[in-house]
């Protein structure tokens, strides 16, 4: 009765914050939320109102969303690989290695509200076009947010091996490098994704807020603020949807490809 | 010693090997004095109580400890040109599959390491899984197999380098008893079939008898040789003879052998 038992809490474990939800979007449509939150349609308009407007703004919407995903992704890709890098790095040195990595997750603890215009007025030589020098200096800001979270775990999965593994490969007479290639490597696969859990929400939240010191006026994130500014709060809240939906299709999209990646692994790490 | 043996060579010699370590700014001495031999094509155990210096013993023929003094020779070279030679084949306390691995991959692992061709390496693998009674799992991932059948990949991956000494360290101490009197019977097959020279580290006194040849009891504070028992029951060996009266004579002989436990 054990599969019976893990369905059923599987099931329930779907069910309630499905449920939760619902009554949070009823309680919103009928405007209940308004009196328990003392405000009104203006400041927080109603679901209805928000869908209408997506539609309305659909073309104008998904030009910024484009925008969005163009700098979070190549900063995800960018940070990932030199957090990764990093971490052969620090694994193949040791004695340096944990140091080195102390430092790049002291900087990481740097917040990107701080961040990111000081990098703004870094990249202001970079191109005459103000689209550039901004998709510049959006893309170093997620780059730095991913580095470290890829540098830290898979530093782990490169050195956190089972007992007598390395002495295996020494009988092998494997060096250094054979031993990175055919233990360590794949050892931290599992750890890549961990890195990726925090990274790939990381990357769109950073790109919001980098967008907001930005010079030149683009992307899902610059548009909140714009509309805030405004004062057209429902357009506003139109964008808070998108944003949440690009942050949720990317997180289900790399669940999607750790069930493939991982498909014949021990499930090392748990979800959390 | 068995006539046949009396006349092989000598394949490990260790002369007056002495391991000393540090451990809080003081010397702990881990091993004084031993001196063995072990013939080609015998089976030998090291067997002791922990803290006798068995497995470190074991891992400075196999070159991943140096001793502090002494002489050890392989085959007439040192255990680093052995071990780079791979003439080693090492089977650990637990199987270290790797589990992103099918089986045939894991024994596959060391002849790509070696880089034997492709086709070779899946042919010696298959072959390899046959000896240890595994073919139907050549697809299988470690997690799917019990202690036991991993433990016995561990020891079809040592052979398929095709060593000439084969280590191994406490291999069936983690496992229970009924799999691990199948596994020594199954040692004992690949053994004859195979003509290696096996070390076999183990603190179980039954064991070390119904396997060995020789038997090296070493006794602990500090590791030291304290006696070199022969075992002279017939072979093939079986279960069965687990219940004879020289079985276990021999056991109560090794068991009064220790000193200072």
């Amino acid at each position: 009765m054990k599969t019976y038992g893990t369905k059923l809490k599987k099931l329930t474990s779907a069910i309630y914050p499905i449920a939760f939800g619902v009554l949070i979007f009823i309680m919103w449509q009928t405007q209940l939320l308004h009196k328990l939150l003392n405000t009104d349609v203006y400041i927080l308009p109603l679901p209805s109102r928000i869908a209408e407007i997506i539609s309305d703004n659909s073309s104008k919407i998904m030009e910024n969303v484009i925008s969005t995903v163009e700098v979070a992704i190549p900063g995800l890709i960018l940070g990932s690989v030199l957090g990764y890098l990093i971490a052969i790095i620090a694994a193949l040195f040791k004695t340096y290695g944990s140091g080195g990595l102390t430092v790049i997750s002291a900087f990481n603890a740097v917040p990107i509200v701080a961040l990111a215009p000081v990098i703004t007025n870094w990249t202001k030589d970079v191109s005459p076009e103000a689209s550039v020098r901004s998709f510049a200096a959006k893309v170093i800001v997620v780059t730095i947010m991913c580095t470290a979270s890829m540098s830290v775990n898979a530093y782990r999965g490169l050195t956190e091996l089972k007992p007598f593994s390395e002495d295996l490969m020494k009988s092998y007479a494997c060096g250094k490098g054979k031993t990175l290639l055919k233990l360590r490597l794949p050892n931290s696969v599992p750890y890549i994704f961990t890195a990726l859990r925090v990274s790939v929400p990381s990357s769109v939240i950073s790109t919001l807020v980098a967008e907001y010191f930005a010079e030149y006026i683009t992307g899902v994130g610059r548009q909140i603020r714009e509309n805030i500014l405004t004062a057209q709060y429902a357009t506003a809240w139109a964008y808070i949807v998108v944003a949440c939906l690009i942050g949720i299709i990317m997180y289900i999209l790399l669940i999607l490809a750790e069930s493939i990646f991982l498909k014949n692994r021990r499930q090392v790490l748990s979800i959390k | 010693m068995s006539e046949m043996l009396k006349n092989n060579d000598v394949e490990i010699m260790l002369k007056d090997i002495g391991m000393v370590y540090q451990a809080d700014g003081k010397d702990v001495t881990a091993l004084t004095n031993v001196s063995i031999d072990i013939h080609k094509g015998e089976f030998i155990s090291l067997l002791g109580p922990s803290g006798c210096g068995k497995t470190t013993l074991l891992r400075i023929i196999a070159d991943l400890l140096h001793p502090t003094s002494g002489e050890i020779l392989v085959g007439g070279s040192t255990p680093k040109e052995a071990r780079l030679k791979q003439r080693y084949g090492i089977v650990f306390q637990s199987a270290v599959l790797y589990d992103w691995r099918t089986v045939k991959k894991n024994v596959m692992l060391p002849l790509e390491i070696m880089h034997v061709k492709k086709e070779e390496r899946v042919k010696r693998a298959m072959k390899m899984l046959e000896l240890v009674g595994l073919t139907d799992f050549a697809d299988s991932y470690p997690r799917q197999l019990s202690g036991g059948m991993q433990q016995r990949v561990g020891i079809a991956r040592a052979l398929a380098i095709k060593p000439e000494i084969l280590l191994m360290d406490e291999p069936f101490s983690a496992l229970d008893e009924f799999t691990r009197e199948k596994l020594h019977e199954d040692l004992l097959r690949i053994w004859r079939k195979t003509n290696k020279t096996i070390v076999f580290v183990t603190h179980n006194i039954q064991e070390s008898v119904f396997l060995s040849d020789r038997i090296c009891v070493l006794s602990p504070h500090p590791g030291r040789l304290s006696a070199v028992i022969d075992v002279d029951l017939p072979r093939p060996r079986t279960a069965e003879l687990k219940n004879t009266r020289e079985f276990t004579e021999l056991v109560a002989k090794v068991r009064n052998s220790f000193e200072g436990v």
